[in-house]
Order: C-alpha cells, then sequence, then structure tokens
C-alpha cells in the first residue's frame, strides 16, 4: 500500500478526525450497510425463496412502474426550482432589518410542520374541490374553474402546491446562510457605488452558493423520494398521473406485501438518486466553494 | 414608504399562507355539514368541548400523558443528534484521515436510499436486541449522526468558515475541540439551531416508527395517540374531533418554533442587508 | 482498508442472514390444559367507542381471572396493517389479536401464521357458530381465526332526497337504471360508488353478474369463476350506470370529493347524492353525518324475475391467537370471553358490528341492544341467499386491478373489451402467483 500524506495542521493526527467521525462509523455499520445489505438481499426474494435479479427484469419491465418513474421526474423537475425560488426570496425579505420579523418568520414556517396529515388531507379538499375556495376565487374574478383533482395534470399541480407552501425548511437554510454573510462586505461595496442588485449578484448569491447546491440536492433527493404528499391528497390518481416511486414503493411493501420488488425498487430509486446527485456535483463544481 | 409596501407584501403572503390553517383552526369547532358549506372561516358558535374530549382521550391517559412521551422522545433524540452531527460534520469539514472517501460515501449514500426500507431491517434488530417497546430504537441512532442530511448541511457550514479561524485558535492554545465549541460552533449558530429545531419537529410528526417499535399504549407518543381514533373501517366519524386533535398536535410544534426563530433574527445585527 | 470492508461486509451479511433464519425457526407450545399466572398481549384497531368498550372487557377478565393480566394494544386503522405486517415477520405479535379477512391469506397461507384454534376446544368453545361460520377462519384447512362478526355490503338511501324527488327505493336493476333520469334533473344522483379503498364500484357490478350468471366472482380456494365477457358486462353495466347518470363519474366524484371518502364528501352530506353501498358493520359512519334517522336501508336489487342472489357477506373481522404464544389455554380462554360471554357481549354492543356468536347475539337481542341499521342491513341480507366473499377477492393487489380498469373505463381510456382483457389477465397471473408460493394449497 502506498502511503499517503494527510493534510492537517501542524500537530494533529490523523487519527483525529477519525475519532471524531467515531459515531458515524458505528452508525454507518447500524444504519446504514446493515440495513442497506439486507434490503439488497431481500430485494433479491420474493419474499420467501431466492429469485436472482427476477424482480429487476419484472421492475424494468413493468409499464406502471415506467409510467410512475416519469411521474416522479416530471414531479421533481416541477417542484424544486420552484422551491429554490420562493424560499430565496422568502429568506432575502425575512433577513432585512424589519420590526416584527419574527413572527413573519414562524408564520412562514407553520405550514411545514403540518407535513402531510389528516388536517391537510381536508384542507386541500376544502381548497380544491370542484366548490372549493379555490375555485369560488377564481370565479369571482370572472375566471372559469378548475377540475383540481380529476384532471391529470391539475392533480400533480396541486401536490406540488402542498410541497411548496410548506417551503420552510428550504427557507430557514438560506436564512441560517445569509445570517453568516459579512456585513461589511455590503458596506464596502456600497462605498464603491454598487446597487442592490448588484450587491445581490456580486456578494449575496456567491457567499451562499455552497448553500444554494445543499438545498438543490436536498430537495431533488426529497422530492424523487416524495411518497406522503401524493398518499394522502390524491391516492396516486387519477389514473396514476400521481403516483411517485416513492409511493410506489410505499404500497408494494405495505399495502400489497411484496417486499421484494419493493426493495429492488428502492435500489434502483437510490441509484437513480445518485447519478443525478452525481451529476449535479460535476456540473457545478466550478460554481461552489471547494476551499480545502 | 420603502417599508410599508414590503410590510403589506409580508402581510399579504401571510395571509395566503395562513389562511387554509385558520380555517382548520375554525373548522374544529364546526359540525360536519358546516365544515363543507361555509367558506368563511369562523365557526357559527364556539364550542370548546370536542378540544375537552379530544384532551381526555378514551385510554386511560390524557393527552398530556402523551405529550410527556414525546419530550421523552425528543428531548435526548436532539441532543443526540446536534451533538453527534456537529462533531462528525466538524471531522469531515476540517481533518483529514484514512477512509475519509469511504466513509464521505457512506454519509451520502445514506441519504439517497428510501427510509422505507431501512424500517424492517432495523425492526427485527431491535427485536433480536430486545429494545421493542423502549425508546431506545427511536433515540439511540440519533447518536450515531443517524441523520446524514444534518451531517451534510453542518460540513458545507464548516466549509464556509475561513480556516484562519481554526489557526488563531490554536495559536491561542485551543485544543481540537475547544476549538469546535468556542469558535466555530458559534459562528454556525444559526445552522446548529435549525437542526435542533428540524429534529424536534419531524420528530413530533413521526408516524411510522413509532407505530412500528412501540407497543404499549402507555408509551405511545403523542403522533400515535391523536390516531387512536381514527378508523375508517368502523361506525362514527367527527370530522372536527380529527381537526381538534392536528390543532393539539401543532401547538408544541409552532411554541418552539416562535421560541427558536429569535435565535435567527437576534443575529440581524451580526449580517444582512441594511434598509 | 480491502480487508476492513471486506470484515463490515461479512458482519452485515451475517446479521442479515440471521434474520432471514431465525424467523423460520416456530415452536408451537402446546396447550396444558390448566390457566397459569401469565401475561397476555391483545391487540386491535378501531374507534373510540371500541377501543373504550373493550378496555372495559379487560377489567372484566382481570375479575374472573386477577392472575392472567391482559395488556391492551391498540390504535386507529391507519397503519396498523403496517405494524401487524412487521409483527408477524418479527414473531412479536401480541399473542391475541383482532385481524382483517385478507390477513388469512396474506399472513398465513399455509395455516402455519396462527395458532391452530381446533386443539384448543378445552378452552375455547366454538357450539355457538356453525360450521360455515367457523370456514371463514380455516386457512389450509386449519382454524386460524375466529369470526368475530358478518357483514355484506347493502344498500342505504337518504329518505329526505328520496322523498324530495318523490322516488321509491329501487327494487330492481332497471328502478335503479331508471332513477337516474328522474335525480339527474334535480342536479342530483341515487346512488353512489367509489373506487377508493372500499371499491364499491365493482363490487356492485361483481353482484350483478353473479344474480345473472350464477357464477362466482372468485372462488373460496382462489379460483377465477368469471370469464372474460363476464368481467366485460361488469364493466359495460358499470359504465351503463355512469351513462344514466345513476352514479358519477369517476372525474366528477374525483373533482368534488378530492380523496376524501364519500361519508366526509359535501355531496352527500349534501344531499345530492341520494344512496350508499356499504357494509352492514360500517354504515354508522354515514349515518352520522346525517341528521337522525336520515338513512335508511333499502332492499337488495333483484332482476326482473325476482332473482335477488347473488349478494356476498364475509367476516368483517375475526380474533385469532399468535403462533409463538406461549400460553395458548390462557389465550384460548380469553378469546372465549370476547366471544361468548353474556356480560362481555353488554358491555361490547355492536362496536365490532353484530356477533356471530349465537350465544353472544341471544345475549344481546335480550337486553335489546340489537337494533339500528346495522342490523337491519343485516336481516335483509339473511333473507336471500348469500354468497360468501372469497378472501382473495379482498387482497389489496387484486383491489388495484378493479380499479384500475374501473378507472380507466370511466375516463374512457380504455374500452370495456380491453380493459376486461387486461383485468383478467392480472387477476388470473396474480392467483396463480400467491397459489404457487404457497405450495400446500390445492
Amino acid at each position: 500500500m502506498k502511503t499517503r500524506t494527510y493534510r492537517n495542521p501542524v500537530g494533529v493526527s490523523r487519527y483525529t478526525g477519525l475519532l471524531l467521525i467515531s459515531p458515524f462509523i458505528i452508525g454507518a455499520l447500524l444504519l446504514i450497510i446493515y440495513p442497506f445489505v439486507s434490503s439488497f438481499i431481500t430485494g433479491l426474494t420474493d419474499g420467501s425463496s431466492f429469485v436472482g435479479f427476477e424482480n429487476y427484469r419484472h421492475i424494468l419491465s413493468d409499464e406502471n412502474i415506467r409510467s410512475s418513474a416519469a411521474v416522479t421526474l416530471k414531479y421533481a423537475a416541477i417542484l424544486v426550482p420552484l422551491k429554490l425560488i420562493v424560499s430565496l426570496a422568502v429568506a432575502l425579505l425575512l433577513n432585512m432589518e424589519l420590526k416584527g420579523i419574527g413572527i413573519f418568520c414562524t408564520v412562514f414556517y407553520i405550514p411545514s410542520i403540518l407535513g402531510a396529515n389528516l388536517a391537510v388531507i381536508i384542507m386541500w379538499q376544502y381548497l380544491f374541490t370542484s366548490e372549493g375556495l379555490v375555485n369560488q376565487l377564481l370565479e369571482a374574478v370572472g375566471l372559469s374553474p378548475v377540475s383540481w383533482y380529476g384532471d391529470t395534470d391539475a392533480a400533480l399541480f396541486i401536490i406540488v402546491l402542498l410541497r411548496l407552501w410548506e417551503f420552510g425548511s428550504t427557507m430557514i437554510i438560506f436564512l441560517a446562510a445569509l445570517r453568516d454573510i459579512p456585513r461589511e462586505l455590503y458596506e464596502a461595496a456600497r462605498v464603491d457605488g454598487c446597487g442592490r442588485t448588484r450587491a445581490f449578484f456580486s456578494i449575496t448569491l456567491p457567499q451562499i452558493r455552497n448553500v444554494i447546491f445543499i438545498n438543490l440536492v436536498l430537495q431533488t433527493i426529497a422530492a424523487m423520494q416524495e411518497f406522503n404528499a401524493p398518499y394522502m391528497i390524491t391516492g396516486g390518481g387519477p389514473l396514476g398521473s400521481t403516483r411517485t416511486i416513492g409511493m410506489y414503493i410505499y404500497e408494494e411493501m405495505f399495502t400489497y406485501g411484496d417486499e421484494g420488488t419493493a426493495n429492488a425498487l428502492s435500489w434502483l430509486l437510490f441509484m437513480v438518486i445518485a447519478l443525478i446527485v452525481l451529476i449535479m456535483y460535476r456540473t457545478t463544481g466550478r460554481l461552489r466553494r471547494e476551499d480545502r | 414608504m420603502k417599508k410599508l409596501l414590503l410590510y403589506l407584501l409580508l402581510t399579504a403572503a401571510a395571509v395566503v399562507m395562513l389562511y387554509p390553517l385558520l380555517w382548520l383552526l375554525g373548522a374544529s369547532f364546526k359540525t360536519n355539514e358546516e365544515i363543507f358549506t361555509s367558506a368563511w372561516f369562523m365557526p357559527e358558535r364556539l364550542d370548546l368541548s370536542v378540544y375537552g374530549k379530544a384532551w381526555k382521550t378514551v385510554t386511560p391517559y390524557t393527552m398530556g400523558h402523551y405529550f410527556l412521551n414525546t419530550f421523552m422522545i425528543i428531548v435526548p433524540k436532539t441532543a443526540f443528534t446536534v451533538l453527534s452531527s456537529v462533531l462528525v460534520a466538524y471531522g469531515f469539514a476540517r481533518f483529514d484521515f484514512p477512509l475519509k472517501k469511504l466513509f464521505y460515501g457512506l454519509l451520502i449514500c445514506g441519504m439517497f436510499m428510501p427510509a422505507i426500507v431501512t424500517i424492517m431491517p432495523m425492526y427485527s434488530l431491535w427485536s433480536k436486541l430486545g429494545l421493542l417497546d423502549t425508546y431506545i430504537p427511536l433515540t439511540l441512532p440519533a447518536l450515531f449522526a443517524g441523520e446524514g442530511m444534518f451531517v451534510f448541511i453542518l460540513i458545507q457550514f464548516f466549509k464556509g468558515i475561513p480556516k484562519e479561524f481554526d489557526e488563531a485558535a490554536r495559536i491561542d492554545g485551543c485544543g481540537t475541540l475547544k476549538t469546535l465549541f468556542f469558535v466555530l460552533v458559534p459562528c454556525i449558530k444559526p445552522a446548529v439551531i435549525s437542526i435542533a429545531v428540524f429534529t424536534f419537529l419531524w420528530t413530533m410528526n413521526d408516524f411510522l416508527g413509532p407505530l412500528i417499535m412501540i407497543q404499549s399504549v402507555e408509551k405511545y407518543p403523542l403522533s400515535l395517540a391523536l390516531r387512536l381514533s381514527v378508523d375508517s373501517t368502523g361506525q362514527g366519524y367527527e370530522q372536527r374531533s380529527v381537526i381538534a386533535m392536528s390543532v393539539i398536535g401543532l401547538i408544541p410544534s409552532v411554541a418552539v418554533f416562535a421560541i427558536a426563530q429569535k435565535k435567527f433574527v437576534s443575529g440581524i445585527t451580526a449580517g444582512g442587508l441594511t434598509g | 482498508m480491502k480487508k476492513f470492508i471486506f470484515k463490515a461486509a461479512a458482519l452485515c451479511c451475517a446479521l442479515s442472514l440471521s434474520a432471514c433464519t431465525s424467523k423460520k425457526a416456530v415452536s408451537v407450545t402446546p396447550p396444558d390444559g390448566s390457566l397459569d399466572k401469565c401475561e397476555l398481549r391483545f391487540s386491535w384497531w378501531g374507534g373510540d367507542d371500541r377501543h373504550e368498550a373493550t378496555l372495559k372487557t379487560i377489567d372484566l377478565w382481570s375479575k374472573k381471572h386477577p392472575d392472567i393480566t391482559i395488556t391492551p394494544e391498540y390504535g386507529g386503522w391507519d397503519g396498523w396493517t403496517e405494524k401487524v405486517t412487521a409483527q408477524m415477520k418479527g414473531g412479536t405479535e401480541p399473542d391475541i389479536m383482532q385481524i382483517n379477512y385478507d390477513w388469512l391469506i396474506t399472513m398465513s397461507p399455509d395455516g402455519k401464521g396462527f395458532y391452530d384454534l381446533d386443539s384448543l376446544s378445552g378452552t375455547l368453545d366454538l357450539s355457538g357458530f356453525d360450521e360455515d361460520t367457523l370456514s371463514f377462519g380455516r386457512a389450509d384447512g386449519k382454524l386460524n381465526a375466529v369470526t368475530v362478526s358478518l357483514s355484506g355490503r347493502g344498500l342505504f338511501y337518504n329518505s329526505e332526497a328520496y322523498s324530495a324527488i318523490g322516488a321509491d327505493y329501487p327494487r330492481t336493476w332497471s328502478d335503479l337504471i331508471a332513477l337516474g333520469e328522474s335525480f339527474g334533473s334535480h342536479d342530483a344522483y341515487p346512488l353512489d360508488l367509489d373506487i377508493q379503498s372500499g371499491g364499491t364500484a365493482w363490487y356492485l357490478a361483481v353482484v350483478y353478474i353473479q344474480q345473472k350468471t350464477g357464477r362466482q366472482f372468485i372462488t373460496l380456494d382462489g379460483e377465477l369463476g368469471f370469464t372474460q365477457e363476464d368481467i366485460r358486462d361488469a364493466l359495460d353495466f358499470y359504465k351503463l350506470l355512469e351513462d344514466n347518470h345513476v352514479i358519477r363519474t369517476v372525474k366528477t366524484r374525483t373533482d368534488e370529493d378530492g380523496n376524501a371518502a364519500l361519508y366526509q364528501s359535501s355531496e352527500f352530506i349534501g344531499e345530492k347524492v341520494a344512496g350508499v353501498l356499504e357494509w352492514g358493520s360500517a354504515v354508522g359512519k354515514y349515518e352520522a353525518v346525517l341528521p337522525k334517522g336520515v338513512l335508511e336501508a333499502g332492499p337488495l336489487l333483484a332482476g326482473e324475475n325476482g332473482n335477488n342472489s347473488g349478494w356476498m357477506i364475509k367476516p368483517s373481522l375475526l380474533y385469532a391467537v399468535s403462533g409463538h404464544t406461549k400460553y395458548p389455554d390462557e389465550a384460548a380462554a380469553f378469546m372465549d370471553l370476547l366471544l361468548n360471554d353474556e356480560e362481555c357481549a353488554k358491555i361490547l354492543g355492536t362496536t365490532r358490528g353484530i356477533p356471530a356468536s349465537r350465544k353472544a347475539s341471544s345475549a344481546l337481542e335480550k337486553s335489546g341492544a340489537l337494533t339500528g341499521l346495522s342490523k337491519e342491513s343485516q336481516d335483509i341480507l339473511n333473507e336471500t341467499d348469500t354468497i360468501t366473499i372469497s378472501p382473495y377477492m379482498e387482497l389489496s393487489r387484486m383491489k388495484s386491478f378493479y380499479n384500475t380498469a374501473i378507472e380507466s373505463v370511466s375516463y374512457g381510456t380504455a374500452d370495456t373489451e380491453a380493459a376486461a382483457e387486461q383485468m383478467y389477465r392480472s387477476v388470473t397471473e396474480y392467483l396463480e402467483k400467491i397459489k404457487n408460493e404457497d405450495p400446500n394449497l390445492p
């Protein structure tokens, strides 16, 4: 084995870092490697006996799963950019020196606390059914009502809206990053006669680019794994137009008790997400700040 | 003038965000019929009995008992999560060590796998260790930086702090841990607090984990207790009691967030745009 | 480094393999004929009424048997199947469980998932049940569970809505179809069928075809009795109902109700939808959202010749004993109390439907507690020649096949011919698959 040099500060042993991450090493064995291996093995069975890659073959040839994959990608492609833009915009507003900003911060976060529970189902029903509040408002301004739940495109859209409404966590991470930007930078820029818009593009964005990347990755992962919102709001319908892969896995696992397919499908989803994140990582390499 | 506009904008956004929730609160006082017939959020009359009934529950315990159970899980879990995530993130962000790439890869990969596939293996593991029906399966994993996402967030925040800070601390005679807790953590306080808040809120809402790991009603956390009476296969149904239950479940989360957000806002003089 | 990874991987494999093997090693504790001091776990799902009553029966038990402690484990229906599935896989299930009909197939395909109750006749008295009722709880010939109550779907109508239009409750299928027009002119519907969890749309179509052809959709041992043409006819019948404004189309219903169940829908509460097809044991939630006494049980639909066969019943709930229990006699004795004891029956009332045990139901009858819609519905069903629903028909995966077919016919993405062909294929393949997984079935 060739010897490697460790770039650590003087006087720091190469085992210091290892010691610091030791909780994670135990955690990795217990919470990552063990369930992963176990799930991979289950994915090669039909619940009781070994069937090799039969589950994978079946999944890749199943039309329902293919259309479900398309739904998931579409969902992620719509939700992730929208959510990043909205939460960054709100975080910027909340970062200004205004009195009572804390109240707004709380108000904007509250929807995120709800997740997708029973109350949300009732609320979305109140808002989006054919005689719901949204359609009443549309009619009041002279627009024609929309078939929200029954139309295949609109149904996906109201799920996107639910998750968009719950932008709080992303906003908080942005806000935490905005707080870290040294105020002197803006003052220096102002002395140099730099306007608000320029300051945003030349100071704010570069300063928080790492955090934009985190949010992009985290939101992409969350969207690709989404199952609760469609499960509760539309039950996957109409015509399977909101059945995400995450929901498909959940149903296979618990509703239909087909552990083999559920686990095999999870591994495929895992690989797709890994691929997407890898592409994001590679393509944004120069834009991110890598100062190690 | 500009400020006034800004306030107007924020208020309008807040109304849009909150109106459905206001309606929900109002609906907890409405009869089934009123819920569907009136678009306005105010109920015809305020009848608090639905909350009284929900608080008492049909179990031998009140909601208070289930709140306490939840806190028995949340407090250690939040403390463990923050501590372990900070340590591990610090290790990854600031040090070089053998197998670093492998472990970093594992950390990232852990986030890609749908959490649902880990439930059954973990269940059988805890069952073999005889720890089902205790809070250990729900709290102990937090000690091992189980939530890769938090470590990932913290690593990025640590990387944002200039290395000169560490060097200065070292020259001042700070050891590795002293540097972390007295120099670096204060720099990224908002991020650390957000992780604590997220852990709190998500644990509050977690349903499937406790459902599978906890057996005795006595040990149910709030999320399970709130759904005790939801039976779509059986008789009787009252929309407002389901809603009232959800409202009860929201209160601690809203309170904790309202307190914690001060920490984000108080940092305002340290950075940020000036109006 | 390689060595380390190898070791880690080996450790994981060992862990996972042990997870696989340990669940196979089941040793059944034989009954010893005596009631010993012990602790038993009993689990059920339900709503508040059921929780409250069941907790009282446990008090009753502990007065009679202070040595045997019963620990209750209960919750809402949400996620309960998930919980019990995990427990059954890990061998950590409670000693006594309330179970659902189709769990017999999913959790005990070979009859070994639950305790064989035939061997517990010392403490469990089954004389209050007829052999037919008991047979529903048999898996591969072994008595795995005892039916708590029987239930069938019946028709229930909003009496106010019907009298407002001046219509009588339909007696025949053609009555029903004719009602579409009179209700349609008032922008209302005489009936509604959903495709959600319950899947009543396919159910009614099945009844119609069973009555017409005398063939059972799926037999008790899991054979498909319908031909592809039967399935097509059933789908055609469904389409006929939609086209004649008897029921809402799937799209209209989804738009109006979202993902909510019918009893939570403004259309039902607002009397735009005047009829439902629901289990007698679960009709209470529809009753509760309307003013008292407004919902009434209607006759089961018949053909022009008066033939009203084809309607179905099934066990709505069953009790089972864990195959891993260390105290089978004690568990059976507690189950006996729940099923047969007179005092216990009075406490439970109809919180689990109308008891199938004659001992319990006669106790209820005497105390006058047997009234109401579910009793009426039961009586109506008892008067006809009912078919027992196959547990295979109730499997979640099967329901997804019915829903896919109905949805595509309703949305017009497939004609009934194509939808029938696809459903026929999926159903046959699936039935074959689950029976192949279990070599013990014929």
